[in-house]
């Protein structure tokens, strides 16, 4: 495994702004031949921006970035991948109505205009039947393979393309360990032909195991590259961290945990996508839910708010066992369950109608609640401050802060007993989230159970009371109190041991 | 909210009425006689048969769906209310009318079950309704014109004056008030614009957005079948395939008057504006005595232009 040279690629001070938000910042990076390198990074870290980078789905803002050392224009991915700069994504790239064949074919190198190449095809055969995928059949519809069988055809024609620069985005996040075992030594045999491999993964064990070099992104810049093993997993996780702010958060007050319960579940699950998670809110109290992307935090709201079909356990509401089904009626004031959804835009409010018929929709029709009554929405408007000119405005014209304060608003008017809310602050200014921080905390002070899905850790660690780590559909761990630490969330969310065995294994 | 105007007519609704009166004024230059009251007044009744449609339309255009079973669930409730009539039952005469209506419910509900909870497109959907509706009326009458005739109601509904003014134009201002008061002071008619902007949120927001769009279908499909049986008054009798030249300028009427085809946005007045407008223009056109070939492509032209300007207006404002 000797590193060539020259990196294939390398970005010089390399920016990507999407708006306001600053996917990446002045990043300086580079990958060399011959040399397996993983790129760590929380969510939103700017990992996959990178990826896409390199792979010319998408162009710098600002910065260059060098292919074989002279400052290249990737025009896109069709450009990259004949550079040689091969990207397996993590959003499956292969069509779902084509069969295997075809899309194995499909913008194979020296296909075009109707030509097309077999040879790639027994290629990729070979390649699966190397990891397991023998049993894949040409003509089987993409549509009809599992999650893992299509992640293994994207290994297989990614190395079609023979590539310099093999871009693996959580190729592997589908497939079982002995499967993984036999990607990896497919993934050392091209290292040691002297191709470059980008390594993504969250699996820390994974890339203890497979890289040579590790960087760590935060927050759009580039940290820190060292080579595996210069440190443990504890300094690894503080370094993905970064610092904290304190005065975000409103003061906590002392937890009280024998408080009513309102809610309680019970081996609550749905498909395979949730398993056996116990989870009781309690008046008062800001219940946290974190962990990785899609890893179950969502469908539990989902399910409470009456959204999924078949779902197991129990649910008990105010002592009351029932089964919600529909969200109708869930909001009815027997339950008293609202749902903020995570996609405001899509989910939460009607951007074309205004901030008023907005605010109606969700209280029209409820019991004992008259929805034209202005007077039921002002409090809540006025202590988070809603900017805007008269509430007649359509909500599209208002910034992505005070929509949120509009979602809020149409279900705090209903005087919920439990509030259900998806990453609320995901995509909205500082001063904006600590308006929405406060209102949270009264409004639990007042009697209501918060149940917080985040993607934030420092929400969960300053904000919420407790909080419950979800790991591929189950509840991973569950901290309260001063449990609730950045690494132990993050550790959590890997699915590392806690901290003391963490010691243990680097130690080992 | 109570204090707020957006009840209010707004510009896209006025439009149409616009282009009516200019359309009277440019008309009477080359025939005087438009300006007569009797002229106008059978306007108003010709409209009324297209107003009915046009009225149901509105509410499942309303909701970003469309009814392509208008043609036959006219031509079917025309069918059933002339064969009760023509069966020379005086029972089963007098049901002709509920019969027609029955039907006409009956034929949205199953419009209402694909949409809503079959969750096929209602464009694909209501056409095969019809499709459908249209093969049964042939199995029916065996490809003839059906026998039978309209009673007595149904020809005054459809014919008759009251206070000078007719009454199948009074009975469409009715209805479509009713309607409008239904969706202005009924949670319905906000969730009918709610589901047509963004069914997932107005879902999320806990509205049971299934029962909407079935009422809004039924609602339809009973305004088809009121069309229908006026229809088979005016003619005194049910014929193949009457609802077919009704089709497209019931979605113009509701298209021209401000509703989008989208969904969310529109009103109910807007689309009695375009009724008026599309009824104007269609007998002004047949009035000067032209060809099919040239009445077809100013109506088109017409149409396009009207809705070009609404379009530029939306733009530039």
């Amino acid at each position: 495994m000797s590193r060539s040279e020259h990196p294939i690629v390398r970005l010089c001070g390399v920016s990507k702004t999407y708006g306001a938000t600053h996917a990446l910042s002045d990043v300086d990076f580079s990958c060399f031949g011959g040399e397996i390198h993983a790129v760590l990074g929380e969510n939103g870290a700017g990992k996959s921006t990178l990826m896409k980078l390199v792979s010319g789905v998408i162009q710098p803002t600002s910065g260059s970035i060098e292919v074989d050392n002279t400052i290249t224009r990737l025009k896109g991915p069709a450009d990259a991948i004949s550079r040689g700069l091969v990207c397996m994504f993590q959003e499956l790239s292969l069509v779902p109505d084509l069969s295997v064949r075809e899309n194995l074919m499909l913008g194979a190198v020296g296909s075009g205009l109707g030509r097309l190449d077999t040879g790639v095809v027994q290629r990729a055969q070979n390649t699966l039947a190397q990891i397991d995928g023998g049993g894949i059949g040409m003509r089987t519809r993409v549509a009809d393979l599992t999650l893992a069988e299509r992640q293994q055809v994207e290994i297989a024609k990614a190395l079609t393309r023979d590539p310099k620069l093999l871009i693996l985005d959580e190729a592997t996040s589908a497939l079982n360990a002995s499967v993984v075992e036999k990607v990896f030594r497919l993934i050392r045999e091209e290292r040691d032909r002297g191709v470059g491999v980008l390594f993504i993964s969250h699996r820390f064990h994974e890339i203890e195991t497979l890289a040579d070099r590790v960087s760590i992104f935060r927050n759009g810049t580039h940290v820190e590259t060292f080579d595996n093993g210069a440190y443990d997993y504890g300094a690894i996780i503080s370094k993905m961290v970064g610092q904290r702010i304190d005065d975000l958060f409103p003061a906590k007050p002392s937890t009280a945990p024998d408080a009513e319960e309102v809610l309680r579940l019970d081996g609550f699950g749905w498909a395979n996508s949730l398993k056996d998670v116990s989870i009781v809110l309690r008046k008062g109290q800001i219940t946290g839910l974190g962990g990785l992307d899609g890893q179950g935090q969502g469908d539990v709201l989902q399910g409470l708010f009456g959204l999924l079909k078949g779902t197991e356990g129990r649910c008990i509401v105010a002592g009351t066992p029932v089964s919600i089904t529909h969200p109708k009626q869930a909001k009815n004031p027997k339950l008293g369950i609202a749902l903020v959804p995570e996609d405001r835009k899509t989910e939460g409010l009607i951007l074309d109608q205004s901030i008023a018929r907005n605010l109606e929709l969700a209280a029209l029709g409820t019991d004992g609640i008259n929805a034209s009554d202005p007077a039921i929405y002002q409090p809540f408007l006025d202590a988070l401050e809603l900017k805007c000119d008269s509430l007649d405005q359509p909500v599209t014209e208002l910034s992505g802060g005070n929509q949120q304060k509009v979602a809020l608003t149409k279900w705090l008017a209903l005087g919920p007993r439990c509030m259900l809310l998806a990453d609320p602050t995901r995509g909205i200014d500082v001063k904006t989230k600590t308006q929405i921080y406060a209102l949270l905390r009264r409004l639990a002070d007042s009697g209501v159970a918060i149940l917080l899905v985040s993607t934030d850790y420092e929400e969960l660690i300053h904000l919420c009371d407790e909080t419950h780590i979800f790991y591929q559909g189950r509840v991973a761990r569950h901290l309260t109190g001063r449990d609730v630490t950045a690494e132990a969330i993050i550790g959590a969310s890997l699915n590392i041991p806690s901290s003391a065995e963490t010691s243990e294994v680097a130690n080992a | 909210m109570n204090t707020l105007k957006q009840n209010l007519p707004s510009i896209d609704a006025i439009f149409p009425y616009i282009g009516t009166v200019l359309l009277i004024l440019g008309g009477s230059y080359f025939f005087p006689q438009i300006l007569g009251f009797d002229y106008l007044a059978q306007q108003l009744q010709i409209a009324a048969f297209l107003g009915f449609l046009a009225l149901g339309a509105t509410l499942v255009i309303l909701l970003g769906h469309i009814d392509l079973s208008v043609p036959w669930v006219l031509g079917g409730a025309a069918i059933v209310s002339t064969s009760l009539v023509g069966s020379g039952n005086p029972a089963l005469a007098t049901l002709a009318i509920p019969a027609a209506l029955i039907f006409g419910g009956l034929v949205g509900i199953i419009n209402g079950v694909g949409v809503a909870i079959l969750r096929i497109p209602s464009m694909v959907w209501t056409l095969a309704v019809n499709s459908m509706l249209l093969g049964v009326a042939v199995l029916n009458t065996g490809g003839f014109n059906p026998k039978g005739e309209a009673s007595g109601t149904m020809i005054w509904l459809a014919t008759g004056n009251l206070a000078g003014l007719p009454v199948a134009f009074m009975v469409w201002v009715g209805a479509t008030g009713i309607i409008a008061l239904l969706l202005k002071k009924s949670a319905f008619g906000r969730y009918l614009s709610s589901i047509g902007y963004n069914e997932k949120a107005t879902f999320l927001s806990g509205v049971s957005t299934p029962s909407v769009i079935f009422a809004a279908f039924a609602i339809a499909g009973l305004c088809s079948a009121l069309g229908g049986v006026m229809l088979a008054g005016y003619a005194n009798q049910a014929y193949q395939s009457m609802g077919d030249p009704f089709l497209l300028p019931t979605i113009a009427a509701v298209v021209i008057g401000g509703t989008s085809i989208l969904g969310g946005r529109g009103s109910l007045i807007g689309t009695v504006g375009g009724v008026l407008f599309i009824t104007l223009l269609t007998s002004i056109l047949s009035v000067m005595q032209m060809s099919d070939a040239w009445r077809n492509i100013i109506f088109g032209l017409i149409i396009i232009i009207m809705l070009l300007l609404q379009t530029l207006r939306r733009k530039g404002s």
